[in-house]
């Protein structure tokens, strides 16, 4: 199987600050690590060729900085990396995002299979596993917990839904999106770290990739950033009190109240999905 | 007489000469006073002296995976070291066949993510190094490892000490008695890295590797020739991590020679009737027996000895990679070490080791009356008039 | 950039009912749409043709209902085609969509096949003094915010996570219902569904917003844990000494070796606050912890902690609680 895994590099989330005069994301120092959904999708890949052969090859666009990143991607197993790096890609948003890492695929010769996180702890949209379906024209199945190839042109892909599974059954080429976390991610493996840190990372420029230059970058995202704002997560408040169980209570009772808590009769028929604190 | 693919153990020599090769297993010759001395084989889960052989054999019923029984719930205690005949270093077999288990990404669940921790955060709780100086709250003056001399001792914290709030109080008073002793230390605050305890003792010695070689470059940069560390665990790390440049020693190494010079002050207060704990990693591994107990007498406690002590003790089962296991309860280790310490009438249960103290504390809690449990430096600290 | 097209809500249908958080956008839509001088228009596919008075009720002007036998279940390709369709002959300013799954599957696949932007998980929306829609986006763990707009093409598509709107309440409705019968076929289809189960009723302390944790100084009652959770709609957890004592299942545990949760709320009882434990929750948006000791490290990880004897104060809050 010819697997491509779209892998994105983001900041720890703690770690991001705004500047406050210039509206602006200030990254200095900041630790970064590889999406941890897009190492579940890495994982999945891993599995697939260990049933059924092939090639994994990770993908990913961004700065000359990510390609350590994609290293380690070879050092936990992938055969091989590519990066899609050049200014002009820069300041995309998803729609241009997609589009290139779509062309990224196409310039491989395309995939049997491509594997994306389903979501990213940076922005986290979901919507570039889609995108990426849509621009190369591949079926798709999102929010994957399970995914079988149980004959030559089909993959059998479980999406986990609100209220169930569904196992859906799809035609290759496709695009899928793995969810992040149902699965223990291999550890990199030290017999392959000297490798991976003198493989030949592949890196790509618009003009090689023979992108449009209206569609990627900032040229290619319709969606403008308009302004930036600080939400504050302080630490713990802290707040600390002796009182007698009655007045107790009726601290907790507020403290529940402000936070919209509902009583058992008054909760909402669909299952909240987590929130993005 | 059965055909090789009907026999579950298939002897493979490459398999043996690796094992030879990489541990010094090839002297064993099977006496079994390893399992007779090992705490967990009592309980029946780990058959130390198979493991010692089972590294000879192909796949198969003898795979060395996750299943292995006992090979992952080691706590690396070394007791089978101690009474081993011939001197095998039984423990870094264990290290070895878990690596093997690595190789095939055969390994229990739960562990993973943990190297994933360690690799990505530099620590094993996940938590950002921008709050490994938290524990650092309510100190002043040269308690801070702020200096106005170019200080070559580094108080290495530990990633449990940092973060974990028990043993946070255990970093405190540390600080306070070497501030108090007037010893000029720093501190690596945000840069500090995780020794790779874990991923050393769970076989991935190349993440090890990876976390002493940032070690070793950043005490380099600042000159430190000196590491005092609080948790046994990371001074066995970085005593088996960086070049011999940099002497390590555990706090209570450092703290029972100020005591005895006279350089710190201590007053014999009455902690009341006492048991000491002998770390894994402090009294087996490293014959680090008196030096704690003494501390403990200089502050006046009356020390009852529990029957398994020194070269004989318990552990408390948090070693090996397992204090990020759950260990069924016939496993637990420290149930048994703190019926052990009741049943010595001892109101207090001292240790020097963050991890003992939380595993026993756990264990304690979870059990009838009230044991106190603290660690030698706390202690001391009473003792001395510092703060906790 | 506001065309007259309209403010567009995909309302998802589930089974007999619309996912509530379809009615939570229209809801605000309804605001939205006003701000900009639009029409409201809410558009549904499924099986059943008779729906769009519903949604009607909900606020909206025009309701278009996309009804064949096929659409009960849904299917990025078919979705996909007949969503485009719609869009493409009435040229919407805005869609928004709710981020269920299947809505950002959806959303997705139509940003990119009608070459538009998308922005995904606004818990805003603000119409802006230039008659600009803005989405305020989180990011980063949460400490900031952006707010995106798409000023040069159409629709806007928005996607809005379920409980950022309040739900509305229904009125008297009236607006026009067309409905669209398209002629579907099972080729059509990019996908067989082989198999669906729905959740059973295992524990799952990751999808609760409300939990209430019992550790040691519950002594192990945890009846009377459940009794408060069963009031405030939530789940109970435990730290380790509780789950190892028996006292509730391991898959209650919540801590480094067990759950890791991000409840909106959660009450620990009886917990002195090991970091092996609080590593579960330290995602939660507000903690309270009840404890005996003031020096438990517990009330280091709590908004508001309380000294006090835990069981007292449970039952105090069942007995305030389950009286209203």
């Amino acid at each position: 199987m010819r697997l491509v895994v779209c892998l994105k590099v983001v900041p720890r989330p703690e770690e991001v600050r705004v500047d406050r005069a210039t509206k602006t994301l200030d990254r200095a120092g900041v630790r970064s690590v590889i999406n941890p959904a897009d190492l579940t999708a890495l994982e999945a890949a891993l599995r697939l060729r260990e049933l059924h052969g092939g090639r994994v090859t990770a993908l990913s666009m961004g700065p000359p900085s990510f390609v350590p990143y994609l290293r380690v991607a070879i050092a936990v197993g992938a055969d091989a990396a590519v990066l899609l790096s050049d200014r002009a890609f820069g300041g995309a948003d998803t729609l241009a995002t997609s589009y290139t890492l779509a062309a990224g695929v196409r310039s491989m010769g395309g995939a049997d299979l491509v594997l994306c996180g389903d979501e990213s702890s940076d922005g986290g949209t979901s919507q570039v596993p889609q995108g990426v379906a849509e621009w190369l024209g591949y079926s798709q199945a999102t929010y994957v917990d399970r995914l079988e190839h149980p004959s030559a042109g089909t993959v059998r892909a479980r999406r986990v839904l609100e209220d169930g599974t569904e196992t859906l059954e799809l035609p290759l080429p496709a695009v899928v999106s793995v969810l992040g976390g149902t699965t223990e991610v291999r550890f990199v493996d030290y017999d392959r770290w000297a490798m991976a840190q003198a493989a030949d990372v592949e890196v790509i420029d618009a003009t090689s990739l023979g992108a449009d230059p209206g569609s990627i970058g900032l040229r290619g995202s319709p969606t403008v950033v308009a302004g930036l704002r600080e939400v504050h997560k302080p630490g713990r408040r802290r707040e600390l009190v002796t009182l007698e169980p009655a007045a107790a209570a009726v601290r907790v009772e507020e403290a529940l109240r402000r936070l919209g808590v509902p009583r058992s009769e008054e909760r909402s028929p669909s299952p909240s999905e987590p929130s993005s604190a | 007489m059965s055909t090789p693919e009907s026999s579950p153990l298939v002897w493979e020599d490459e398999l043996w000469e690796d094992l030879v090769r990489s541990t010094d297993a090839a002297r064993c010759f099977q006496c079994g006073t390893c399992t007779a001395t090992c705490p967990l084989a009592e309980r029946g889960t780990l058959n130390v002296r198979q493991l010692v052989r089972r590294g000879a054999f192909r796949e198969g019923p003898a795979d060395l995976g996750a299943g292995t029984p006992g090979l992952w719930s080691c706590t690396m205690c070394a007791q089978c070291n101690v009474g081993c005949p011939r001197g095998v270093d039984i423990v870094g077999v264990v290290r070895y066949l878990r690596a093997r288990g690595w190789r095939k990404n055969d390994v229990p669940v739960g562990l993973r993510p943990l190297l994933w921790a360690e690799f990505q955060d530099g620590n094993p709780y996940r938590l950002p190094p921008s709050q490994r100086s938290a524990w650092t709250r309510g100190l002043s003056g040269a308690a801070t490892g702020s200096t106005t001399e170019a200080a070559s001792t580094v108080l290495y914290v530990g990633c449990t000490a940092s973060y974990d709030p028990r043993a946070q109080r255990t970093a405190r008073a540390v600080a306070r008695l070497l501030a108090a002793a007037g010893v000029p230390f720093r501190l690596l605050g945000e840069q500090e890295v995780c020794c790779g305890e874990t991923p050393r003792a769970l076989g991935v010695d190349g993440l090890f590797r990876d976390l002493s070689a940032r070690s070793a470059e950043l005490l380099r940069s600042i000159g430190a020739t000196r590491v005092v560390t609080v948790s046994p665990h990371c001074f066995d790390a970085l005593r088996a991590g960086l070049s011999k440049e940099v002497e390590v020693v555990h706090y209570s190494e450092l703290l029972d020679e100020l005591v005895s010079k006279g350089t710190l002050k201590v007053k014999p207060a009455d902690p009341g009737l006492l048991t000491y704990h002998d770390p894994c990693y402090l009294g087996r591994h490293h014959g680090i027996y008196e030096p704690p107990r003494r501390l403990l007498e200089s502050a006046g406690a009356k020390l009852v000895e529990m029957p398994r002590s020194r070269r004989w003790a318990l552990c408390c089962g948090g070693g090996g990679g397992n204090m990020w296991r759950e260990a069924p309860g016939e496993e637990r280790l420290a149930d048994l070490r703190v019926e052990e310490a009741r049943e010595t009438g001892a109101t207090l249960l001292a240790t020097a080791c963050p991890f003992c103290v939380t595993c026993l504390s756990a264990s304690e809690a979870a059990g009838p009356g009230r044991l106190a449990i603290m660690d030698v430096a706390e202690v001391v600290a009473r003792a001395a008039g510092v703060p906790t | 950039m506001s065309g007259r097209g309209g403010v567009w809500v995909y309302a998802e249908r589930r089974g007999d009912a619309f996912r509530p958080v379809s009615l939570e956008i229209l809801g605000r839509a309804r605001e939205v749409a006003e701000g900009l001088g639009e029409p409201l228009v809410a558009l549904t596919a499924g099986q059943d043709e008779g729906v769009g008075d519903e949604l009607a009720q909900y606020g909206a002007d025009q309701v278009v209902v996309i009804a064949h036998p096929l659409l009960s279940r849904y299917d990025t390709r078919v979705f996909t085609g007949l969503l485009e369709r719609e869009l493409r002959a009435h040229s919407p300013s805005v869609l928004l969509l709710g981020a269920t799954r299947d809505g950002q599957d959806l959303a997705g696949r139509l940003a990119v096949r009608l070459r538009t932007g998308l922005t995904a998980h606004v818990t805003s929306l603000e119409v802006a003094s230039d008659h600009r829609l803005v989405g305020w986006v989180p990011g980063f763990g949460g400490g900031i915010e952006a707010g995106i707009t798409c000023p040069d093409r159409q629709p806007s598509i928005v996607t809005v996570r379920p409980g950022v709107f309040p739900m509305p309440t229904p009125g008297p409705g009236g607006g026009a219902v067309r409905v669209v019968r398209p002629s579907l076929d099972e080729a059509e289809f990019g996908s067989r569904r082989i198999a669906f189960e729905p959740n059973g009723d295992a524990v799952d302390l990751t999808r609760s917003d409300v939990l209430v944790v019992g550790g040691r100084g519950t002594g192990g009652d945890f009846a009377r844990l459940q009794r408060l959770a069963l009031l405030i709609g939530g789940e109970v957890g435990a730290t380790r000494v509780a789950a190892d004592a028996g006292w509730v299942e391991h898959e209650r545990m919540i801590g480094q070796t067990g759950v890791v949760t991000r409840p909106k709320v959660v009450i620990v009882l009886g917990a002195s606050g090991a970091v092996q434990f609080t590593v579960g929750i330290d995602k939660a948006g507000y903690v309270i912890a009840v404890n005996r000791d003031p020096e438990a490290p517990i009330f280091e990880a709590a908004d508001l902690g309380i000294v006090g004897d835990l069981a007292p104060i449970v039952d105090q809050l069942v007995k305030d609680l389950g009286a209203v």
